[in-house]
């Protein structure tokens, strides 16, 4: 039975690499959407930095780097992208398509996941390179916390799909998903720790960020690789972040179901 | 689990959909953000009919009659409103994984091959989603290309096929898993008539070598006289005929046209039957049956006639007739 | 005289289309919510910090914030559209069509595609700058204003060439939709003043992606910083990118009609 879910995800990612791979030019242009937002930020975090004596609550601009350096790498792991398309595949029959075959569609889009995040690597990893080149990170992080950044950062690009991929059902009902969309990005930028590390955020927006999943998916692997997480922390936080995909994937069945009956009802 | 010789029950099985309209202007737009009105409008309107295993039936209608809903329901894309269909003794709307691995549906207008790399690579996708064994699959993938003739188009990208070698490629990807039942939804739409042609004959072979169900829908009359001895023609939502195809040409179309070649075409024909042309040295009359010996008997007596041949009316013309027929007069 | 009467048929026609679409306002307005919400939050969370960013106080950016919303609103009300237009009617070649008519083709491919709602974006820009000023206490006098004035124009001069250019591309390329994302993500540098950014990101700023002209030269002029000399630049570089934009257009046109007969 594993063996079967191997073969299909095996041969699904395969294919998914063979399309992904026709749009190169199109990747070299979305890496400068991943390099340029977080050195927006970075630029005028040091900025503030400098004019300040040198350092932002204990953020010297090289540790800046080295958190936007991280944050770079952490949200390319955990990018979703399914919440455009849904409407697309909505539209031109491909959920028909996709419904007509034995297999559940999310091990698709599963799979078109990690195939394009694995051969976007080919961008990420020179676009590291630059960052380093330019801006100089330092890092001071033992080695515990360095290794236990690794399973943070699959947990949190398993909870963004999770979220992404229920976010995108909301396609099966309304035709306006783009203002759904902008709600969620603009959420991330706040509590995922991507305008600001969390730290240095007003205490009521710390409040708020707390009790929201998106500190899960990029701030907590990020703060990791940096060394900034206490140990007696660590177990919290990967509690947190195991909680929020349970409660995400109990949430994403139901809505799926109603999707499903929806899309029945009224035909694609 | 069915232990019946039925491929497809269909039971009083109904669909509406709900439709929302809008009056014009600004007010109308603005209360309509608040309560909707709505309408159903209904798609299929209680049809029952039965497919055995192994037959091919028709499944005739006018855009929008309903064909498509009922294939869509049939393979478990929508959901009925009330009634019931069973195919190989699955609920469809079920999905289960047992029904949906045994039954394909084609549609002409739909491609499921991925656009930008060769078909054989989606078509190992499909051997492992669908879980054929490898010794299967290669079995059934060398009978398709040999009968579809797809040579060297497997190793081309899909976006780089004609629209007939595209439509070959969909028909094999769907049959991959050697599906019991076909629902093909206007398969030959668009093609040229060799191309047409050829996935007829292809679809007569895959039904006798596999003993697959087939019920299919086309707007080529070709099609379905070639394939189907059985049509269930569909009108507004109902059932409008559901017998052999030649019973559907007896019922609808009482008449037999005559053909005449004659010198001089400028005759009064009126009292033989209806002038349905009439072109330099050849006539053609439309007679109802019954009169068709005395009708022809009277003209090669009363005229001079170089040949006179008599024919049934084409199928296209009795469809056209049955889709002329208004919501109320059902059959 | 007839160039205005042609952008009114063609705004008219934008505007009717769009009321087709009521539910888009909404939607609008809602995004231009989230960007306001997102800009004000950031210099809310920065000005935390520290006094000034890069010799900028909070209400002198709030200017910048405004300016930033007002030519973005312009570039997604006209320009945008239009040429996003173009390079569909190139790709499925319904662009002969607009070379039969009588009329200069690059003006008319220039306005032909309005998106009405992008006028809350430049409202609230305009709302922002009046907020700006009051907070600063700052009165514009009349040369002050011109100069805003002319330093806007000349940044819309330079993005609209910018956008020509890169939209005229696709008489040769067919497929330059990914051109343009270069420039919706470059155009969020604009949040900020370029002068914070490293030397080598402030030449792309400038020249490469014409952000510095748009956003932060009109914004100087705004806060009383602008000098005479970046004023004269910005109207120099204005022009220069007008007329090798009309150039380059003219070539693609001729190559297009030589490619298609």
């Amino acid at each position: 039975m594993i063996g079967l879910w191997a073969r299909y995800y095996r041969a699904q990612i395969k294919l998914s690499l063979a399309v992904q791979f026709q749009y190169r030019v199109a990747m070299a242009i979305w890496m400068l959407d991943i390099v340029l937002s977080p050195m927006i930020y970075l630029v005028v975090w040091t900025t503030v930095a400098q004019s300040s004596g040198g350092t932002v609550n204990g953020f010297t601009p090289s540790d800046f780097a080295a958190y936007y350096t991280v944050l770079m790498i952490v949200q390319h792991i955990t990018q979703i992208w399914h919440m455009w398309e849904y409407e697309y595949l909505i539209r031109e029959g491909g959920m028909a398509q996709r419904l007509l075959r034995p297999l559940h569609p999310i091990n698709e889009d599963i799979s078109q996941n990690i195939s394009y995040k694995i051969l976007m690597l080919m961008v990420l990893i020179p676009a590291v390179l630059l960052f380093v080149l330019l801006f100089r990170p330092a890092f001071h992080t033992p080695l515990w916390s360095a290794l236990a950044f690794i399973p943070a950062v699959l947990l949190g690009a398993a909870l963004a799909f999770v979220i992404g991929w229920t976010l995108a059902m909301a396609a099966f009902w309304t035709t306006r998903i783009v203002a759904i969309n902008s709600l969620y990005f603009t959420a991330m930028l706040f509590f995922a720790g991507y305008l600001a590390p969390l730290d240095l955020l007003p205490r009521f927006m710390q409040m708020i960020a707390g009790v929201l999943p998106f500190r899960w998916m990029m701030s907590f692997p990020v703060e990791l690789a940096l060394g900034r997480v206490a140990p007696e922390a660590v177990l919290g936080g990967f509690a947190a972040q195991a909680l929020w995909i349970v409660f995400g994937v109990l949430v994403l069945r139901r809505v799926w179901k109603a999707a499903v009956r929806r899309f029945s009802s009224v035909g694609g | 689990m069915s232990a019946s010789k039925s491929a497809v029950v269909i039971q009083n099985l109904r669909k509406t959909y709900q439709v929302h309209e809008r009056e014009a202007g600004l007010g109308a737009a603005l209360r309509s953000l608040v309560s909707r009105k709505s309408r159903d409008v209904k798609a299929v309107d209680s049809i029952s009919f039965s497919v055995d295993m192994g037959e091919m039936v028709g499944f005739l209608g006018p855009n929008g009659a309903g064909k498509t809903t009922t294939l869509k329901m049939l393979s478990g894309l929508l959901y009925p409103t009330s009634g019931e269909a069973r195919v190989l003794g699955y609920v469809p709307s079920r999905r289960e994984r047992a029904f949906l691995s045994q039954m394909t549906l084609v549609m002409g207008q739909r491609n499921q091959l991925v656009w930008d790399i060769p078909a054989i690579d989606s078509f190992e996708l499909n051997r492992e989603v669908y879980r054929v064994p490898v010794a299967q699959y290669k079995q059934t993938l060398d009978e398709l290309v040999e009968l579809l003739d797809l040579g060297k188009l497997l190793t081309k990208p899909v976006r780089n096929l004609s629209l007939g070698e595209r439509m070959k490629c969909e028909i094999a990807g769907a049959l991959l898993h050697r599906p019991r039942v076909l629902f093909l939804d206007e398969p030959t739409i668009g093609l040229d008539v060799t191309m047409q042609r050829r996935i007829r004959l292809f679809v007569a072979e895959y039904n006798r070598r596999y003993g697959a169900t087939v019920l299919l829908t086309s707007h080529y009359m070709a099609d379905v006289e070639a394939l189907c001895k059985r049509v269930v023609v569909i009108h507004h939502g109902s059932i409008l005929f559901d017998g052999d195809l030649t019973a559907l040409v007896e019922r609808f179309s009482p008449h037999k046209t005559i053909h005449v070649k004659l010198a001089d075409e400028n005759q009064d024909f009126g009292a033989y039957g209806e002038v349905i042309s009439r072109e330099e040295g050849q006539v053609v009359l439309r007679v109802p049956k019954a009169d068709t010996a005395r009708v022809t008997g009277q003209l090669l007596a009363n005229m001079e006639i170089h040949d006179l041949t008599v024919e049934d009316t084409p199928i296209d013309e009795v469809i056209e007739q049955v889709f002329a027929q208004p919501k109320e007069g059902r059959a | 005289m007839r160039y205005f009467k042609l952008i009114r048929l063609y705004f008219r026609i934008g505007v009717l289309n769009e009321l087709e679409y009521r539910a888009n306002f909404f939607v609008q307005i809602f995004q231009t919510v989230l960007g306001l919400l997102t800009a004000l939050g950031g210099l809310a969370v920065i000005f935390e910090h520290t006094g000034d960013l890069g010799g900028w106080r909070s209400d002198e950016l709030l200017a910048l914030v405004g300016v930033y919303f007002l030519v973005g609103g312009l570039i997604g009300f006209v320009i945008q559209p239009s040429m996003q237009r173009l390079m569909m009617d190139v790709r499925t070649g319904t662009l002969d069509f607009m070379l039969t008519k009588p009329e200069d083709a690059q003006f008319i491919a220039s306005i032909r595609q309005v998106e009405m709602w992008k006028l809350v974006d430049i409202a609230l820009g305009v709302g922002l700058l009046v907020v700006a000023l009051a907070r600063l206490g700052r009165v514009m006098d009349v040369a002050q204003v011109l100069g805003f004035g002319v330093a806007l124009l000349a940044g819309a001069a330079i993005v609209y060439s910018f956008w020509l250019m890169l939209a005229t591309l696709v008489f040769w390329f067919v497929r330059v939709d990914n051109i343009l994302v270069i420039f919706q993500t470059m155009y969020e540098a604009g949040r900020w003043p370029v002068t914070i950014y490293p030397g080598w990101m402030q030449v792309m700023l400038t020249f490469l992606v014409p952000v510095a002209f748009a956003v932060t030269v009109p914004s100087q002029a705004v806060v009383g910083r602008l000098t005479l000399q970046t004023l004269l630049g910005a109207l120099g570089v204005a022009a220069l990118m007008l007329f090798v934009s009309r150039r380059f257009w003219r070539i693609g046109i001729r190559h297009y009609s030589g490619a298609s007969a």
